[in-house]
């Protein structure tokens, strides 16, 4: 099970409790429709997306999606978020093969 | 005893052949249904309930994409995003893909705004369509369409 790059920004970087902020979550992951065909071998590469991603915020959650093989190679998740104070912003995504995933990334509101 | 014990071995015996086909037969299923038409994926959502196309949807996509692997689609819907009145879900389709369904992305209060962007892969040029459930158990719609001028599948 390979560790997936995955960055999240939180726009504005400066925020206070109770600001909706912009939670931007993007993941290095091939999104394999598995209708594309390996030129070498001429075979099918089998489907390899991503079907889940969950946001949570101190293991309560916000939004939670189910993907399909339609999103693009390397995918960004852009929602809003409401600020309710201090804590952990947690992404967990899983694969169809079965690989589960997580980033976080600490709230920490300016007053 | 061992008669006993016998006996309740061909009776689980029984009992997970006639079993396990069923869940071999429901797998078979669920793959099956990743590729379904458009009507077939609303159908599913809303349960024949019948969708409203509304200004209150704002999907923004590009009219033109020249490269069909990457298109970002925006959708943002007006709510006030309270307890009582929000938005629940918002779903995005491709209506001539392989595979319509793009996501099913399910929103709380928590969110503040009714928001959601990504980066789809378009094959040919057509429809994108967001459909928004709203807590009130309506069905809002907005479509766009977009021109590719290279397929980003295959």
């Amino acid at each position: 099970m390979g560790k997936r790059k995955s960055l999240i920004k939180v726009k504005p970087k400066k925020y206070h409790t109770g600001d909706v902020v912009k939670v931007n979550f993007m993941v290095m992951h091939p999104m394999e429709t598995g209708a594309r065909k390996d030129k070498k071998t001429g075979k099918l590469v089998p489907a390899h997306y991503i079907n889940e991603v969950k946001f949570l915020f101190n293991d309560k959650p916000i939004t939670t999606m189910q993907t399909w093989e339609s999103l693009s190679t390397n995918p960004v998740f852009t929602i809003y978020f409401k600020v309710p104070g201090k804590g952990e912003l947690k992404v967990i995504y899983t694969d169809n093969q079965g690989e589960v995933n997580e980033k976080s990334k600490k709230i920490k509101p300016k007053s | 005893m061992e008669r006993r014990s016998f006996i309740k071995g061909l009776g689980l015996i029984a009992a997970t052949s006639v079993v396990a086909p069923s869940i071999a037969m429901a797998a078979e299923k669920t793959a099956s249904s990743t590729k379904m038409g458009i009507d077939k994926a609303l159908a599913e959502i809303t349960g024949g309930k019948s969708i409203t196309k509304s200004n209150k949807v704002h999907l923004k996509a590009p009219e033109i994409a020249e490269n069909g692997a990457v298109v970002p689609v925006t959708i943002e819907v007006d709510s006030p995003m309270s307890d009582v009145d929000y938005v629940k879900a918002i779903h995005v389709f491709a209506t001539k893909n392989g595979n319509v369904r793009c996501a099913n992305v399910m929103l709380t209060p928590a969110n503040g705004k009714a928001f959601f962007s990504t980066r789809v892969k378009l094959g040919v040029s057509q429809d994108v369509m967001a459909l928004v459930e709203t807590s009130k158990g309506e069905f809002l719609s907005a479509s766009q369409n977009v021109k590719v001028t290279i397929g980003g599948c295959g």
